[in-house]
């Protein structure tokens, strides 16, 4: 095993990173520092490992879904010569380009306030760059060992499962790496919706012209998905 | 063993193979013969139903292979293609053992097979049944491909244009070290290629295909013979034609059996067992004589080349 060598500095970063959280309420005169006007600098409403807690529910059930969605989709739109893919192409990018506080507000009439609608609307963000990413990944795959693999007499879903997946996995993955970024730093605008997560001081420093308080919101926000990103590439390897 | 019956396969209008019938005689070893585009590849590919043909049927054994479903047809047919296919991310051995595990043989006779196989391949098993397919040069990845199409002991193999990417020195060796396999193991062999010697070398019988018909059918011999069909002469080239017929006929067939009143000839040179006239012919000319000697005594005069040509 190599990989804890090469995991190093990773875990290294993501224990820095957990420092942080817990220093941060510690750290009054650093958040208040750019907002001399600001009265209570620092975040107290909530703990912030509950609302990392609640973001990695939110962002990483969403990736799971989206994943699911956008490999399914990928390897139906490579099957029979292609047939369904444009039309699944024009599906998933239609479904990313609703933005997703539209995506909320639309579906508050029906999901209610909470994770519900913020879960819906980072699906429907992060399943296109799987679904593309399976798609590039299957049409890597060297005609000539698609041919001797059914040349040996492989059935379709073996072919899939043990030659066309296995090939294709890189580049799938690196699909997926950008659609848990992107589920990880658009999660924040869940808690337009109420569903608690790092975006929750954002809105509340929002709604009280708190400009520390959106600081600490989205530092910590990016630097999750950048630990994500990280943690994802070690993988890819 | 192998047989077409009027069999087409139409591309729109175009028919790619046009109501062929053949027949490949059981342990037989037939080259299909043709330019790029002629069909040979297509003719192959339905043995294995990787091309259904629109008319016609295959027979296997006597059986049409129209009834048999593709996955369990193609355990019991070899397949080598020009540009290999092995599964880049598994190891050689995996990439041998792909047949026998779809059948399900236990490992224990799987990797005693895989090592048989690189033997018989001519590549030392401790040395290359840990190696990934990237760490192989392209005329060892077709052995691999060789010994993975063989791993089942499948009675039929296909190659398509096995050996056309390789350097001329590795084809040779592959093209003997095919000879021999197909000497220890009595496979069918349906061998598709576009090269004219390649297929003198390899063939007992050749099939030459144009425009998706087939021109010619026999040993070569019969194919090469002199009134042969002009777009055959012209295949083979019209120049060399009567030197490639040299190629098919045995050296020993046209020589003169030692004579006692004519003793051979001490200084002659000596010609290998086994030689064709063209090699005779060869001999003659890289020696400088009109006579060559056989093993065993025989001698062989230029006359006699000519008169078997």
């Amino acid at each position: 095993m190599r990989l804890p060598h090469r995991a190093v500095p990773l875990l290294a970063q993501a224990a820095a990173f957990l420092l942080a959280l817990w220093a941060a309420p510690h750290l009054g005169a650093l958040w208040g520092a750019p907002f001399p006007d600001v009265q209570r600098p620092v975040w107290d409403q909530r703990g912030w490992f509950a609302l990392l807690g609640a973001h990695l529910m939110l962002s990483v059930g969403a990736v799971v879904i989206a994943a699911a969605l956008g490999l399914g989709g990928g390897i139906l739109a490579t099957r029979g010569q292609g047939r369904l893919r444009p039309l699944l192409d024009a599906l998933f990018a239609l479904a990313q380009s609703v933005p997703p506080i539209a995506a909320i507000a639309l579906a508050l009439p029906l999901l209610g306030f909470g994770a519900a609608p913020t879960m819906l609307a980072l699906v429907l963000y992060a399943c296109l760059p799987v679904l593309r990413g399976t798609v590039a990944g299957l049409d890597g795959v060297a005609p000539a060992v698609l041919d001797a693999a059914r040349g040996t007499g492989m059935g379709a879903a073996r072919v899939l499962w043990q030659v066309e997946l296995p090939l294709a996995a890189p580049v799938i993955l690196s699909g997926l790496r950008v659609a848990v970024v992107l589920s990880i730093a658009t999660a924040a605008v869940g808690a337009m919706a109420g569903a608690e997560c790092l975006g929750t001081p954002i809105v509340v420093g929002l709604a009280n012209n708190n400009g520390a308080y959106v600081l600490q919101g989205g530092l910590f926000t990016a630097w999750l998905a950048l630990l994500a990103d990280r943690a994802l590439a070690l993988l890819a390897r | 063993m192998i047989r077409f019956d009027r069999v087409t396969k139409r591309y729109g209008h175009r028919a790619v193979v046009d109501s062929v019938s053949l027949e490949v005689r059981k342990g037989g070893l037939c080259v299909l013969l043709g330019e790029s585009g002629s069909g040979k590849s297509t003719l192959m590919r339905m043995v294995n139903r990787m091309v259904e043909p629109d008319a016609g049927r295959v027979m296997l054994d006597g059986t049409d292979i129209a009834n048999v479903p593709p996955e369990s047809l193609r355990h019991g047919i070899g397949y080598v293609i020009q540009s290999v296919g092995l599964f880049p991310h598994w190891r050689v051995a995996d990439n041998i053992a792909t047949v026998p595990r779809l059948l399900g043989w236990d490992a224990a006779r799987v990797a005693s097979r895989v090592d048989a196989l690189l033997q018989l391949v001519g590549l030392p098993p401790e040395d290359f049944r840990a190696r990934y397919p990237h760490e192989l040069s392209g005329g060892q990845a077709q052995r691999i491909g060789l010994a993975r199409a063989l791993a089942a002991d499948p009675p039929v193999l296909l190659m398509d244009e096995p050996f056309s990417a390789l350097d001329p020195g590795i084809r040779r060796g592959l093209q003997v070290a095919l000879r021999r396999i197909h000497a220890e193991t009595a496979k069918t062999i349906l061998f598709v290629t576009h090269d004219v010697e390649e297929a003198l070398l390899l063939a007992d019988e050749l099939a030459v295909m144009q425009d998706g018909r087939l021109l010619a059918h026999g040993r070569p011999a019969e194919v090469l013979r002199r009134d042969a069909d002009p777009v055959v002469k012209r295949l083979f080239g019209e120049a060399t034609l009567a030197f490639h017929r040299l190629g098919t006929l045995r050296a020993a067939n046209a020589a003169r059996p030692a004579s006692a009143t004519q003793p051979a000839e001490a200084q002659l040179p000596i010609l290998p067992p086994d030689s064709n006239l063209k090699q005779a012919l060869m001999l003659m000319l890289e020696s400088g004589t009109d006579q060559v000697a056989l093993p065993g005594g025989a001698t062989l005069h230029l006359s006699d080349i000519l008169a078997a040509a």
